[in-house]
């Protein structure tokens, strides 16, 4: 408690800073809103020209260009990418499958591989914006490899359009020093908001988890876009706005300073926090919620498609995967990289929650994503 | 400044009576940091009187007028008005009103509403209709019954200039403050405005404080003048015991043109004094009171000498000094000549036209006598 | 000669009409044109001449309303604070600080809006000021995430925008049309009214009129100091075009903050025109 009231040291200050700097302030939404989805980092270091060069056995260019999360990655592994093809990865970060979703569709994106999720795909294929992956040229995807659960969202029509990459969930994080221990249900979480926990709550600037965990408590599914669940949903939310701390997705900072003791939360920064603040604690709601699966896909109108396949198969070479995990903390369904991990990260019960407490979680569904009623809620909501 | 001019101060502040004194300046004294702008001015004012500081730019007559309207306060000594020290009370509560160097108008008002500035700050309020009517009186005392509508941009500068002065003096100032009011004016303009000012004057019964560095407006307009130089008061008096009798170098240089020579006195009885200049000769000049030097600078004014050919005779009560024409300059009602007296140095005599035609011109290069009648040079002191 | 002055004149001002035309007028009309359009199914924009997009504009309406309400408030707040710091540094600081002064007024500026807004995160959240309050007796007090936090974030990032021009306004003021007050018996705070307060009005306008517009087109403040829960119609927009995608209605609503921004802009210009009908040191700027 005494710690609360402390201000904010200036180191203290100088680390938040820097995470803004690196981009690691938001996960998703936050980098949306704030129109810095165009941030992009030169990864490699070198010019072409200062590469060492050798004689390849294909030449892929010299640049490949990838759209994914803050924090994604790996980025020794783009060193080595480079060294290895001579191809120069450029990563643009993105806030949302929204936005994402948002400039392909305007066209001209530039991107050669990005990192859709699950429920974003079949609209990528409606919308003629993706292909099915030649994936003679991804040998390292071995399908029998993968976890289905977190495959099949990229397998459309018996067509792969894109393979996964890494999974998690959407939980509560909670401050068990505030909140007197535990808190794993929708129902805790939305009361408490209301009652001991009053200015302390933050959901997500996001309508597919707030909304989403908004109908959990109700108990309809947490894809609904029934007009008549949407609508109590929509209650809900209103009724509790006057007593959240915010509505954003950029919750870190609040909650390792103390001024926010619960919000929904992603596996990673679940993880995040948790490492570096034990009491701090991750916990899925037992009534339902989100589980997803990222994916890798190239855009129908990727300039350096060679480059992109080639990218692919790099990260999703076990060694690799496992290197890249190692740096983000993000579950993986690939059993060749999981044999390469260590015991400890496998058996953490915030990446990997016993296999129960998956089970009354849902995949996003690709409604959730086009719904204009679900936009409207959202809307609604944040500006009552 | 007892010790240094021990007679001029006091004559000057004290040839006023008591009842006749409208303001008075008691020691003021003021300083600006390191710089002495005002240093122990003593004075007193004639209720009724024209009077101006005239002196060349940083001689502290502008410092001086500042004092009097309330702008700045003296640092030592004080300034009163009818009678009170004034020297702690803001220029918005002294009964004296100025019209301004560049004239001040209020640009976003319109004639009538910047002559009536100073009634609408009366408290209580007056009725606007007497407001009104009051600047009618004001605008038609300036000439310019019709303009209160107008624009200050709209007005020519003189029309200006008359603005400024209706403004000032519509609160019935007590002294009306003028600070370099002709400066901007062209010179057929600035003859007409000082005649105009001359007849307000006269009709309003109001003392004016008039501050310039133009002598011949100080000359033509004032009924006293107070020279100032170097912070300090030269000498005050009437235009004419400036011109006839100047007090020192810096007045009889200021006012006039005047030829200082250099000379030992020898004698001084009933106001007269026995002056050897510096080719030998003796000459009585008017002595300056109390002065006991051996040694001593004579200013005698160029219309005062005469010049006269080798053959002539001189008159009784004259001395003649050698001379060479060095410069002669035609100026139709006269001629300036410059010469070179032996044993004196550079002398200028103007020789009136009449003159000239009885005895003709001298050219350059003639040699010529120098006729100085006694009585008609002066003693000046040493300094101001 | 004069055929090569006409022909030069226009040569010199094509690059001009050019970006003007590519960079303002182009967009706009696209923006125009996706109003009047429809929403498809999976987001974006379908051809369609419908208005039903403006039809559904009241389901923005808090938006708008928070927006009208907060820009001018804001807009009164920047003033309020930046007028007497404008007036200090005018009229009240010497030469030789002047310039120092104005330029620690720049500075932030330097930085991005971004990171100077994260700073106030941290001022305002609960180990910032809170804190401070709480060790002198005032326990609990929360300001981050309030409409407070994010009128102190507009204030701070756009002062200098306000400050600025009335600094201009000011530093023109004549000094002596204030001792001609104060001679006329204008005792200071009534001189201040009636001479110093018109004659900056031209620099209090121009100032009003920057912040107010740039206030209406606000999101990032309302975003980061309000913690989402302060919605302006920026933030609708975003929302609009990069969360729902819905371009046709975004465009609606741009159109119509666009439309509001013009009636603004046209109030000022009449406001100004009557004053500078009355002026000659009253320009539109």
């Amino acid at each position: 408690m005494k710690n609360d009231t402390t201000p904010i040291s200036r180191t203290a200050f100088m680390e938040e800073l820097r995470r803004y700097q690196k981009g690691s302030v938001t996960r998703r939404h936050f980098l949306g809103v704030t129109g810095l989805g165009t941030a992009m980092a030169v990864m490699g270091g070198a010019l072409p020209g200062l590469l060492p060069t050798r004689a390849r056995a294909q030449d892929i260019g010299d640049r490949v260009v990838l759209a994914t999360w803050p924090n994604y990655h790996d980025p020794a592994n783009f060193d080595a990418f480079a060294q290895q093809t001579g191809a120069l990865t450029q990563v643009n970060v993105f806030g949302s499958n929204e936005e994402m979703l948002a400039k392909i569709q305007a066209g001209g994106s530039g991107w050669d591989v990005f990192v859709p999720t699950n429920y974003a795909i079949p609209t990528y294929v409606m919308a003629d914006l993706i292909e099915p992956l030649d994936l003679s040229k991804i040998p390292n995807y071995d399908a029998a490899a993968f976890d289905q659960r977190f495959a099949t969202a990229g397998t459309i029509d018996g067509k792969v359009y894109a393979v996964p990459k890494n999974w998690g969930t959407t939980g509560i994080a909670f401050n068990s020093t505030k909140t007197g221990g535990i808190v794993d249900s929708w129902k805790t979480f939305f009361d408490g908001a209301r009652d001991k926990f009053d200015g302390r709550v933050m959901v997500h600037d996001y309508q597919l988890t707030t909304i989403g965990n908004a109908l959990v408590y109700h108990g309809f599914s947490f894809n609904s876009v029934d007009p008549a669940e949407l609508a109590e949903a929509e209650k809900l939310l209103i009724d509790v706005k006057p007593h959240l701390y915010a509505i954003s997705s950029d919750y870190q900072p609040a909650m390792r300073n103390g001024d926010a003791w619960l919000t929904m939360c992603w596996t990673g920064d679940g993880k995040q926090m948790n490492v570096d603040m034990p009491e701090i604690g991750f916990a899925l709601g037992k009534e339902g919620g989100e589980i997803w699966s990222d994916y890798y896909a190239i855009p129908k109108d990727a300039p350096h498609k060679d480059a992109a396949y080639a990218l692919i198969n790099y990260l999703l070479d076990p060694n690799v995967n496992a290197t890249e995990a190692l740096a983000h903390g993000y579950p993986v369904a690939d059993s060749r990289t999981n044999a390469l991990l260590p015991e400890a990260l496998l058996n953490d019960p915030i990446l990997y929650p016993a296999a129960g407490a998956l089970d009354p979680l849902e995949f996003g569904a690709a409604v959730t994503l086009t719904d204009p009623n679900r936009a409207e809620v959202m809307a609604r909501f944040k500006s009552a | 400044m007892m010790i240094q001019n021990p007679s001029m101060a006091d004559a000057a502040s004290t040839d006023v009576a008591p009842t006749e004194v409208v303001a008075e300046f008691a020691g003021a004294t003021k300083r600006f940091g390191a710089v002495l702008a005002a240093d122990r001015i003593n004075l007193r004012i004639r209720r009724g009187e024209f009077l101006s500081f005239l002196g060349p730019s940083g001689c502290g007559k502008t410092t001086a007028l500042r004092m009097l309207a309330g702008f700045e306060a003296p640092t030592e000594g004080a300034v009163l008005i009818d009678g009170k020290d004034v020297s702690a009370v803001p220029a918005h509560k002294r009964p004296v009103n100025m019209v301004f160097q560049h004239y001040a108008l209020f640009p976003h008002m319109t004639v009538a509403q910047n002559v009536g500035y100073g009634l609408r700050q009366r408290r209580p309020r007056l009725p606007g209709a007497e407001i009104a009517q009051k600047v009618d009186a004001a605008l038609a005392k300036v000439r310019l019954a019709d303009f209160g509508a107008r624009r200050i941009w709209e007005l020519s500068g003189g029309q200006q200039q008359r603005v400024a002065l209706a403004r000032a003096i519509i609160n019935e100032p007590q002294i009306l403050l003028l600070d370099e009011p002709m400066a901007a004016l062209d010179a057929k303009l600035r003859g007409e405005m000082q005649r105009e000012l001359l007849e307000l004057q006269r009709s309003l019964n109001v003392t004016f404080v008039l501050v310039t560095h133009d002598q011949e407006e100080a000359l033509s307009m004032s009924d006293r003048i107070c020279i100032m130089g170097k912070g300090r008061i030269a000498q005050v008096g009437s235009p004419q015991e400036l011109y006839d009798r100047p007090r020192n170098r810096y007045v009889a240089d200021f006012v006039g043109r005047a030829n200082i020579v250099a000379a030992k006195i020898i004698a001084r009885q009933g106001g007269i004094a026995q002056a050897v200049l510096g080719n030998g000769a003796t000459i009585g000049v008017n002595d300056l009171p109390g002065d006991t030097r051996g040694k001593a600078e004579i200013a005698i004014r160029p219309e005062a000498l005469t010049l006269a050919r080798g053959k002539d005779a001189v008159p009784e009560d004259t001395v003649a000094l050698p001379a060479r024409v060095t410069h002669r300059t035609f100026l139709g009602d006269r001629t300036e000549y410059l010469l070179m007296a032996e044993g004196i140095g550079p002398l200028q005599v103007n020789s009136p036209r009449q003159a000239a035609s009885a005895i003709g011109e001298h050219d350059v290069g003639a040699h010529v006598r120098v006729l100085w009648r006694a009585g008609t040079g002066l003693v000046l002191a040493a300094d101001i | 000669m004069a055929m090569t002055q006409t022909r030069g004149r226009a040569l010199l001002l094509t690059p001009a009409a050019l970006w003007y035309a590519a960079l303002l007028l182009l967009p706009l009309a696209v923006v125009l044109i996706f109003s009047f359009g429809e929403r498809t199914p999976i987001g974006g924009y379908a051809p369609g001449f419908t208005l039903a997009q403006y039809a559904n504009l009241p389901a923005r309406m808090a938006a708008f309303r928070n927006t009208l309400t907060l820009a001018p408030v804001g807009t009164l707040a920047a003033l309020l604070i930046a007028y007497p710091l404008a007036y200090f540094l005018a009229v009240r600081v010497s030469v030789r600080w002047k310039t120092l002064l104005l330029v620690l007024v720049i500075v932030p500026f330097w930085t991005s809006i971004l990171i100077r807004s994260y700073a106030w995160i941290f001022l305002l959240g609960g180990k910032g000021l809170p804190a401070l309050l709480a060790s002198i007796g005032f326990e609990d007090i929360r300001l981050l995430n309030s409409p407070f936090a994010v009128l102190v974030g507009i204030v701070y990032g756009y002062l200098p925008l306000m400050v600025f021009p009335i600094y201009v306004a000011l530093e023109k003021l004549d000094l002596r049309l204030l001792e001609a007050a104060a001679d006329l018996g204008a005792p200071p705070w009534r001189s201040f009214v009636q001479i110093t307060l018109p004659l900056s009005m031209p620099g209090v306008l121009t100032g009003s009129m920057l912040v107010f517009i740039l206030l209406m087109g606000e999101f990032l403040i309302p975003a980061i100091l309000g913690g989402g829960k302060v919605f302006f119609v920026g933030n609708a927009l975003v929302d609009l075009f990069l969360q729902s995608r819905n371009w046709p209605f975004g465009s609606a609503v741009a159109v119509a903050l666009v439309v509001i921004m013009l009636i603004t802009v046209a109030i000022y210009t009449r406001v100004v025109k009557r004053y500078a009908a009355g002026r000659d040191d009253v320009a539109m700027m």
